[in-house]
């Protein structure tokens, strides 16, 4: 049997096919199979409760008593005991990432996000204008969702279905709407939590690595203490990101929102030197969490950087701060310090770091600023909208360019001496490769340069952790599934793991090192599979007119005007209003629901032959255009292919004298019902009888029929025509 | 026309229904698609007595099937060789217009599996050389299956003998 197949389904498989081979003579043995087929159907469907696997396995013993084992028996329990993990994680996710088990195949956008948050219903519950219980299941998988609304690189927007048709659904803004109007309405609350258990943990960095599992530790009854050597909790969410990006207020927010759980945040306290890990050890802390992050920039390695390095003039305004790494400057800035780098002002790189530096330089005063990238605009890892928007606001860009010194008359920055470069493939590579041009040197002038070539993590004070293993890269080996390092009770997640990386991802490895730690606490091993993504429930999808799901368009984002975003820190982006988001939560196709077989396509098509079904985004083979409106022109409403839908996205009901149509929810076709002249039963819309009659006018002729009567009438009539 | 044909003696029956339960069993179906059954005609008083009668409706196998022609798929099928009329549940989608175009009701709904489902003579017991499920455990022994000129004997022996019954012989 195919070993890629979902185990729970390969089972059933399995399983049935003993049954209905007549390989199982003996009755005992059959009723005990269909029992276990029963129940890992179940599973399999998400109906089963906490006892199931405990019950198959009792039944699986009967296989071994009296006349003894003929194969299934062993067969059932090797996998029963190889694939458990597997079993369990469909009892407790709902959810089966290889999606051979229909009913709790995920959604591709749940499956993008690192943090795994249940994309699907927390959109219908926005859409229903239920934002405060949107809040309540975004929080089970990430306990900053008002952070994440505004700054999140949303993974899961890139594989949003609804872009095959238009554009992706705006998940991510949605999600700060929520939570600003959950929190401004005093509905932003936690969820009950357990009570101490007296177990103490030890949190190093209140990043979103740390924050995220500081709350999950605190709901689970753990006594948390963060130590953290800036004065201000966030790490890189508040010195890293501006503030017109993520505002001070929503970190300081929902980090509050942490702390009233107990959480005990110790700021400007720096491990290894301000506190060490004897003395946490002997206050009682038994497991460690490392989230310090990644707040080293790299140098640029340029003759004058070190001279140069931090050399400010007294007066600013005059000429600049030398030359100064992106992170330091973010830092300083996001701290108060809000002097002006220097009047003309570079910076080296082509990620968000630069570009938030550029923006960041703007706002401060500056006169110009460029970003100098070794590339071109099409290789430039930063986000294309945040380069949309710096070039809106004015920040120059110089491509393929390569800095090669740093000028200066001995006292201040003067210039920054760069050579053209050209783009050359490499073979076995497919990223191009930037060569200087020979004899192209030409001199940048400038009074500041700003590095932001990339960051790597600080590993001083991490000494008194002599069991923990680093990588290559610089950064500490987990076990990704546990984020447990090679030191037995210490964890480690976000950037100090993955390098420098995105706040979901973080708070994903936040979460997860919460688990684990639960996990070592309570002497449970740790899972050798990793853990999917919690499917909590399937919402009642959202009803309403094929033309309407059909034109809903994401809406604009609003910015703030041009002229205040340049010289303020004021939020850039305004966010939608209120009637946007709900407009915009009823986009979602519900893949959660729809898994997009195309089996309802192939039925209309090729076996009814009306090929009412314009669905191209799930239909590659026949690349047609989606349209839901064009189904009610040729749909009679037959009903095959709501019969064939594996998962009951595509269903068929009738109402209100109507015969309906829906697609998760869109109406794709109405129809006025007739009914039986004698008994009053349904018949079908007049459309579909029609198509009957069509196909059978040749051999029917002869009918003396009268009126229109369902088939249990015209059973009893032709048993009794009087 | 099928080359069988399924016989009921209405006289003998007296509604019990065995041959719809041992039907549905053999099919192993849920509740809701009767492939036969039993329509009950009456009580009606004759001569001051209340009198039913039992009708047995399975499918009659007609020689033009209306459910064949009316079927965009091809499920609904008559067999060529003794014109056994029945469905092929693979290729049935579920779109009812057999059920809608039959004009006796013999094509039934099977919600649970959403396909179709109908007496098909139990082709694969007769293919056995068995009798249809039905017929088996009928109680009073009315069902009768076999070739049509066969059956028809039946009905003609017994005109026969209701002619020349004491009550209606000119003797």
């Amino acid at each position: 049997m195919d070993e890629a197949l979902c185990p729970v389904h390969r089972t059933i498989l399995y399983l049935s096919d003993q049954i209905s081979s007549d390989n199982l003579k003996e009755p005992k043995i059959r009723r005990v199979s269909e029992q276990i087929l029963k129940l890992l159907e179940e599973i399999s469907n998400g109906h089963a409760g906490k006892d199931h696997l405990s019950a198959i396995d009792e039944l699986i013993e009967e296989y071994f008593q009296e006349s003894g084992d003929s194969g299934v028996g062993s067969y059932l329990k090797s996998v029963l005991t190889n694939e458990r993990e597997t079993f369990q994680s469909h009892l407790e996710t709902g959810n089966c990432a290889a999606m051979d088990c229909i009913r709790l195949s995920p959604s591709p956008c749940q499956m993008a996000c690192p943090a795994g948050i249940d994309i699907p219903t927390y959109l219908s519950l926005i859409g229903e204008g239920k934002d405060a219980e949107a809040i309540e299941v975004i929080r089970r998988d990430n306990p900053l969702p008002w952070v994440c609304g505004l700054v999140c690189t949303r993974p899961c927007e890139m594989m949003c279905v609804r872009a095959r048709i238009d554009t992706p659904v705006s998940i991510k803004f949605l999600k700060a709407f929520a939570a600003e109007r959950a929190m401004s309405l005093g509905h932003y609350l936690n969820p009950p939590q357990k009570p101490l258990n007296g177990k103490k943990v030890c949190v190093i960095g209140a990043g979103p690595a740390g924050l995220s599992a500081s709350y999950y530790l605190a709901l689970m009854g753990y006594q948390v203490r963060v130590v953290e050597s800036l004065p201000v909790p966030g790490g890189m969410l508040m010195v890293g990101i501006p503030r017109y990006r993520l505002p001070r207020e929503v970190i300081d927010r929902e980090v509050a929102m942490i702390e009233s759980l107990g959480v005990e945040f110790c700021y400007n306290t720096r491990f290894g030197k301000d506190i060490t890990l004897e003395a946490l050890k002997q206050e009682g802390f038994e497991a460690f969490f490392l989230a310090i992050g990644a707040h080293k920039s790299h140098k640029l390695g340029l003759d004058g950087e070190e001279f140069y390095s931090g050399k400010a003039c007294v007066d600013p305004m005059k000429s600049g701060q030398g030359v100064i790494d992106s992170v330091e400057f973010l830092k300083q800035v996001a701290l108060g310090n809000r002097r002006v780098p220097g009047r003309r002002v570079v910076i080296i790189g082509g990620g968000n770091v630069a570009i938030d530096a550029a923006r960041t330089s703007l706002r401060l005063g500056v006169k110009s600023v460029t970003i100098a990238y070794r590339r071109t605009r099409s290789e430039m890892p930063a986000d294309v909208e945040e380069v949309e928007h710096a070039e809106e606001e004015g920040v120059e860009f110089s491509f393929l360019t390569i800095p090669t010194l740093i000028e200066g008359d001995g006292t201040k920055v003067t210039g920054l001496s760069c050579v053209r470069a050209e783009l050359i493939r490499k073979e076995g590579s497919d990223r191009l490769y930037p060569i200087p041009v020979e004899g192209s040197d030409y001199i940048m002038e400038a009074d500041a340069i700003i590095s932001a070539i990339g960051q790597f993590v600080d590993i001083d004070g991490m000494e008194a952790f002599t069991g923990v293993k680093w990588t290559r890269r610089g950064t500490i080996e987990v076990r990704h599934t546990c984020m447990e390092t090679s030191e037995h009770g210490v964890f480690a997640a976000g950037d100090a793991v993955t390098g420098p990386a995105t706040v979901i991802e973080a708070i994903g490895g936040g979460k997860r090192a919460a688990e684990a730690i639960d996990r070592y606490f309570n002497h449970i091993p740790q899972p050798r599979i990793p853990k999917v993504p919690v499917r909590y429930r399937r919402e009642k999808p959202i009803e309403m007119p094929a033309s309407t799901k059909m034109s809903l368009k994401r809406p604009e984002m609003s910015m703030l005007n041009i002229d205040r975003r340049r010289i303020t820190f004021q939020q850039a982006e305004l966010g939608y209003t209120e009637n946007m988001v709900r407009e915009e939560a009823r986009r979602c196709l519900r893949c959660d629901i729809c898994r997009r077989c195309g089996k309802c396509i192939d039925i209309c098509r090729d076996k009814m032959g009306i090929g009412a079904l314009k669905f191209g985004y799930m239909d590659f083979d026949h690349p047609v255009e989606t349209d839901f409106r064009k189904t009610s022109e040729t749909c009679i409403t037959c009903g095959a292919c709501a019969a064939n839908c594996p998962n009951e996205a595509i269903v068929i009901e009738e109402k209100s004298g109507e015969r309906i149509l829906k697609l998760c929810g869109t109406i794709l076709n109405r129809q006025k019902l007739l009914y039986c002249d004698s008994c009053n039963a349904v018949l079908g819309p007049a459309k579909y009888l029609d198509y009957v009659q069509n196909k059978t006018v040749h051999v029917a002729k002869a009918s003396n029929q009268k009126g229109r009567l369902c088939s249990a009438c015209l059973r009893k009539q032709s048993a009794f025509p009087g | 026309m099928s080359k069988y044909y399924l016989f009921q003696d209405v006289k003998k029956c007296i509604g019990c229904h065995t041959c719809e339960v041992q039907c549905k069993s053999n099919k192993d179906l849920p509740s809701g698609p009767r492939p036969c059954q039993i329509i009950q005609v009456g009580p009606n008083l004759v001569n001051g007595l209340p009198r039913a009668s039992f009708i047995f409706m399975p499918c009659f196998h007609c020689e033009h099937p209306w459910c064949v022609s009316a079927c965009p798929t091809g499920a609904m099928q008559q067999r060529h060789t003794d014109g056994i009329v029945f469905v092929d549940k693979d290729l049935c989608v579920g779109c009812k217009a057999c059920i809608s175009a039959c004009p006796w009701g013999a094509p039934q709904w099977n919600q649970e599996s959403g396909k179709v489902e109908k007496c098909d003579y139990c082709k694969d017991r007769i293919d056995q050389g068995l009798k249809p499920a039905c017929v088996t455990t009928c109680t009073t022994r009315c069902l009768k299956f076999g070739k049509v000129k066969e059956m028809t004997e039946i009905k003609r022996k017994r005109y026969a003998q209701h002619i020349a019954s004491p009550e209606n012989s000119a003797f």
